[in-house]
């Protein structure tokens, strides 16, 4: 089982905290992840979600690695 | 002069982000000042608050500036992007650009701080009078980075 890292920003982060460690099973996308986050949290699941695996987006159908750090956040509004 | 791309709890200095893309083959140099409004969308603004993935967006900063100097002939870019509290008037994000002629050099500049809005992870909360609220979350932000054809590879 491959341990990833969960980092969550800006709205996500207030309701979800910074981020947590997490097993999952082989095989699973970052896409899966949220679904079992929102699975958890329900709240979020109106958020638009961005997801990055060690700091570059991927699509959700993306697979995670043992040690990947994956972070997810709403849409970005830097500027 | 060293490479400037960064995420800061202070104050933009314009004067260093001009420093760092000078060069002597640069006929032009460009500089973006974002600045905190005191409205928006009808609401009375009192502050403005950022949020960055520090490491990731200094990344996307310089594949940002990468891109530029594909597309355009450019010297130098330079991004620099406030977080934490930011008061109204105050810039929260710098960006300047230095090339041979000013056409190019204004171009790239407002093409770089049109993609920062879109894809540099930052994240703006609104502070009014009786609430806050984070942008982009609730209001429609931006359309997600186009389909790869290999995780993160653009």
């Amino acid at each position: 089982m491959p341990r990833v890292h969960l980092r969550f920003f800006a709205s996500l982060r207030e309701r979800l905290g910074p981020g947590e460690e997490r097993a999952v099973t082989s095989g699973t996308t970052a896409g899966a992840l949220w679904e079992s986050l929102v699975g958890s949290h329900p709240a979020i699941d109106r958020v638009r979600v961005r997801i990055a695996v060690n700091e570059r987006y991927v699509e959700p159908g993306h697979e995670l690695a043992e040690g990947d750090e994956v972070a997810f956040f709403p849409p970005v509004s830097g500027g | 002069m060293a490479e400037l791309f960064e995420i800061t709890e202070s104050a933009i200095d314009p004067a260093r982000l001009l420093a760092a893309v000078g060069d002597p083959a640069a006929g032009a140099s460009v500089l973006f000042l974002g600045t905190t409004r005191n409205e928006n969308a009808g609401r009375r603004v009192t502050r403005l608050e950022y949020e960055a993935f520090a490491s990731m967006a200094v990344r996307e900063m310089r594949q940002l500036a990468r891109q530029g100097r594909r597309r355009w002939p450019l010297r130098r870019v330079a991004m620099a992007h406030r977080t934490g509290i930011v008061p109204i008037g105050d810039a929260s994000v710098g960006i300047a650009v230095s090339a041979p002629h000013r056409a190019e050099a204004f171009e790239a500049c407002h093409w770089l701080i049109d993609r920062l809005k879109e894809i540099v992870p930052i994240w703006k909360k609104e502070h009014f009078r009786g609430g806050t609220v984070w942008i982009g979350a609730q209001q429609g932000g931006p359309e997600p980075p186009r389909q790869r054809r290999r995780a993160g590879v653009r």
